[in-house]
């Protein structure tokens, strides 16, 4: 379970000013919930993520994992970050050895389980390529099995697929969900993309543009595992979809006249 | 396809040496310069190929290399050490950044009849002359690149449970490796110069050292030998760090 209760951070500004970037923020989490935070760019919804993942301290709230206070990363909280951040110097393989190496783990060990992760992203063949050589879907296949290598119970994953084309971010959508299905880790995963949120979560928690503040928290209610194709015409899903664009409308009406 | 492009930008790079060679030979032929002053580039390439096999003049590129991989080793590790700890720690950055602006300006062949008279006529004051010279643009690339190091991959490492401390040389240092060894390719060139120089100044052996002796007593041949040999000296080198960089950054872009 992820605790987050009173979550405040203010940023200075090179003007010597401060700018509230997320304002009283209280989520809970339950353990094996893929939880979408939904929002216009600015709103914090990664800097939230950053504070989970402990790469950011905030300037006010707390946060618990399984009852602990974060004071730093973890190999219990996994990020997955948009601009993938696979280590250029390591190969494939080496990437995703990393993890497993660092908690202590044989090398044939870390070799024999990267090897299988590998090939469950879709990836097998490709161990020995350096990242310069994939292409951005591929590298984020990388990123996700470099991540679940060392078994976090947590995902915390940041715009992951904004970056790739809306045929490999459809791909990958459904690749998370089958990997997910299998070991349902909690996912928390930031998402300026309603279909996207809706299609993955359980929960979608909308915010409000800056300052972030959590605006609803909408309860995805929709049968598992999920298949794109039933999904796209089911009357709820699109009505969730519908609803939410909404919400986001509203929220950026509210920055356009305050 | 790729070594057809490679042979041809060879033969672009031989060109202009080629034409370089061309004039030097037409301002003989022409009678602009006397061949006793300015000696035909044939008449050098045939003393240059007996000179390599002399005894003597091998000594003396034995010394000059010596003093070269001497000075460029300790610059690298030094500027590498430096730069880094530069770039983790605030701290020593304070220290470092002035010491840097006041230092990296100076002429530093201004400081080499100091170092004679500290040092001696011997290694030492060559060594520590290019120290002084190719340590600040190995220490600068080296400082810049670790502070550029994206964010992310240090979190990655991080929450993979890298330990803070090792952090600088797991990911830092490797994800710098490419402007790393642009310092250490611009120091590679600094040291072949600035060993010949402190060689021609103030030496009893070494290439800079051949160059002065054969222009002072008018040999105007064994004067542009020692010249020849420097610069194919830095070519080889250049060619091997180009090697090292290409094995060393072969997952990375724009390599």
């Amino acid at each position: 379970m992820i605790e987050i209760s009173g979550v405040s951070q203010v940023f200075q500004t090179s003007g010597r000013q401060s700018h509230l970037a997320l304002s009283n923020i209280s989520l809970t989490i339950q353990d094996g919930a893929f939880v979408s935070i939904l929002g216009p760019s600015g709103c914090g919804k990664s800097t939230l993520l950053y504070i989970v993942g402990g790469f950011v301290a905030p300037s006010q709230g707390t946060t618990r994992v399984k009852g602990k206070a974060i004071t730093g990363p973890g190999p219990d909280r996994g990020p997955v970050f948009q601009e993938f951040a696979l280590f250029p110097w390591k190969s494939v393989l080496g990437n995703v050895m990393y993890g497993p190496r660092q908690q202590g783990v044989s090398s044939a060990e870390a070799e024999a389980q990267s090897r299988q992760l590998i090939e469950m992203v879709g990836l097998k063949g490709f161990e020995h390529f350096y990242p310069k050589e994939l292409s951005g879907g591929m590298k984020q296949r990388v990123a996700l099995a470099r991540t679940l290598a060392y078994h976090p119970a947590v995902l915390l994953m940041d715009e992951p697929f904004g970056a790739l084309d809306a045929h490999t971010r459809t791909r990958l959508q459904n690749d998370l969900l089958n990997i997910w299905e299998r070991d349902r880790k909690t996912v928390l995963f930031v998402t300026h993309s309603v279909e996207e949120a809706v299609f993955l979560s359980d929960k979608v928690v909308v915010m409000t543009r800056s300052p972030g503040r959590i605006k609803r928290i909408i309860d995805i209610d929709l049968p598992r595992p999920r298949r794109r194709a039933e999904l796209l015409l089911d009357p709820h899903y699109q009505k969730y979809v519908v609803d939410i664009e909404g919400m986001i409308d509203d929220t950026s009406e509210d920055e356009l006249h305050p | 396809m790729k070594g057809r492009v490679l042979t041809s930008d060879v033969l672009l790079g031989i060109a202009p040496i080629a034409l370089m060679i061309a004039v030097w030979q037409a301002l003989i032929s022409f009678g602009y310069a006397p061949a006793t002053l300015l000696p035909p580039p044939g008449q050098v390439f045939m003393r240059l190929v007996r000179q390599l096999g002399n005894n003597e003049y091998q000594q003396d590129i034995a010394a000059t290399l010596f003093r070269l991989f001497a000075g460029f080793a300790i610059a690298v590790v030094l500027g590498v050490g430096i730069g880094l700890a530069a770039a983790a720690s605030p701290a020593v950055n304070a220290v470092v950044r002035p010491i840097v602006r006041v230092l990296a300006p100076l002429p530093k062949v201004a400081l080499y009849p100091a170092l004679l008279l500290l040092l001696g006529f011997g290694h030492e004051s060559k060594i520590t002359l290019v120290v002084a010279d190719a340590l600040f643009p190995i220490l600068l690339s080296t400082y810049y690149g670790a502070s550029m190091v994206e964010q992310k991959l240090i979190w990655s490492a991080m929450a993979a449970g890298t330990p803070p401390r090792q952090i600088l040389f797991k990911v830092v240092l490797p994800a710098a490796m490419p402007s790393v060894l642009t310092g250490c390719r611009i120091g590679l060139v600094i040291s072949c110069i600035v060993v010949f120089l402190a060689e021609m100044i103030t030496s009893t052996d070494g290439l800079g050292h051949v160059l002065v002796t054969a222009a002072r007593t008018f040999r105007a041949v064994d004067m542009f030998v020692p010249l020849i040999t420097i610069s194919l000296l830095g070519l080889i080198l250049n060619g091997l760090l180009q090697w090292l960089r290409s094995y060393l950054l072969r997952g990375f872009p724009e390599v």
